[in-house]
């Protein structure tokens, strides 16, 4: 956990910028965060920025739409329109929880509704890895940042496959190879808007220290089966340095799963 | 001692603050109507303080003197640990107030969004934090 204080140059800086400025953000996103300026940030031997702590999950810049569950969602301002067909992608629930609520059977929440989950995740970083642990089914991403290429020849999955690289001092990690499954918990607030994307998913997480206790976090949909072009949202991530005095708790989800099939029941 | 009669505190004004439903997340949706809210007293017989949901049982009395035992699910424990909220603020044999949302099912099956202590302390449990008002 030891973080050492750097100091960002111009040239670091003017990348920063670039960097944003050519950020693949199709849909319009309000509120761009200013970055950490000429202030010390975290950061790792190499210089590199350091993302190493515990961390609230993503939450929502202010003005952007807040779900009823506590899960954070896309708002759809920020969708890019959808191609002919793309409205499948808004399907609705149909009842069978095997269908709406496959976490119920302890199925993984998958990226991109696991990230935005409401519970506490903790960010490992070396100088080839970062991995982030959710305490939410104990999700675990390790995103290679050692230059390497995604992986050939496997199955997709719910997590995708994901590399990481540095533009200046911002990390960006591109997943793809999904399965289609749940993009957020939008479906707690409006039941006939149950989000899924495709397997043509493609995201893009651009991480970015704004200030010493907080991390911006734009996150891009590239999914060319529903969306006409990518598209954005910023959020915020939030340093929790005092939940690292008790850490990550358990999260067996088969421990006590009372709602196997999909019928939840007691006793 | 003094730091936890705090915490109750500052539980007690997070929720009068909050008007929105407490409405969980994983599962709720599914099992669950917003549209049933469900207020019981009685007296909690067994906790289940594991993942993926909390449970604890609670026998009430109905009108005619039967006892019913409803089970109410909670929010993840780590979630509610990580508030302060332990599995020690759910005494067997203590009497509570549980304010939650109906199983579409009909069942006595219920969600658990809110406890109330005799004293007057709440404990929220369900697994709602409340992230946006900062």
């Amino acid at each position: 956990m030891k973080k050492t204080a750097g100091y960002i140059s111009l040239s670091s800086v003017l990348m920063i910028a670039a960097a944003l400025a050519f950020a693949p953000a199709g849909g319009a996103q309000s509120g761009a965060m200013p970055t950490a300026k000429g202030s010390s940030i975290p950061r790792m031997p190499d210089g590199k920025p350091d993302f190493t702590g515990i961390y609230q999950w993503p939450s929502y810049m202010p003005g952007d739409q807040h779900g009823k569950g506590s899960a954070s969602i896309f708002d759809r301002k920020y969708f890019a329109p959808l191609k002919p067909g793309g409205e499948a992608f808004l399907e609705p629930r149909t009842g069978d929880p095997r269908h709406d609520e496959p976490r119920d059977f302890c199925m993984p929440a998958g990226m991109v509704a696991g990230m935005l989950s409401a519970n506490a995740m903790q960010f490992f970083q070396t100088k080839n890895y970062l991995t982030i642990v959710h305490e939410f089914q104990r999700m675990s991403r390790i995103i290679p940042l050692d230059g390497r290429p995604f992986r050939k020849d496997i199955e997709p999955t719910y997590y995708g496959d994901s590399v990481g690289h540095w533009e200046g001092d911002t990390l960006v990690i591109v997943s793809t190879n999904f399965k289609r499954w749940v993009l957020d918990d939008y479906f707690y607030t409006d039941p006939k808007e149950y989000r899924m994307h495709s397997d043509a998913l493609t995201t893009t997480e651009r991480l970015e220290w704004k200030d010493k206790d907080t991390i911006s976090y734009l996150l891009t949909i590239d999914d060319p089966k529903i969306f006409t072009k990518p598209w954005s949202q910023l959020f915020q991530i939030k340093a929790k340095p005092e939940w690292d005095k008790v850490g990550l708790f358990e999260y067996v989800c088969e421990e006590n799963n009372r709602c196997p099939g999909g019928k939840c029941a007691g006793n | 001692m003094q730091n936890g009669f705090i915490r109750w505190i500052l539980l007690a004004v997070t929720l009068s603050a909050s008007s929105a439903p407490l409405l969980a997340h994983h599962s709720f949706a599914a099992e669950y109507d917003d549209q049933k809210p469900i207020k019981v007293i009685g007296v909690i017989t067994k906790v289940e303080w594991q993942n993926p949901h909390i449970w604890f049982y609670v026998d009430v009395k109905g009108g005619d003197g039967k006892v019913t035992n409803y089970a109410f699910s909670g929010g993840a424990p780590g979630q509610l640990m990580r508030r302060g909220i332990m599995k020690s603020s759910l005494i067997i044999g203590s009497t509570i107030t549980v304010d939650g949302f109906k199983a579409k099912d009909g069942s006595t099956n219920a969600f658990g969004a809110r406890v109330t202590f005799p004293d007057g302390r709440m404990v929220f449990t369900s697994n709602q934090e409340d992230q946006n008002k900062k």
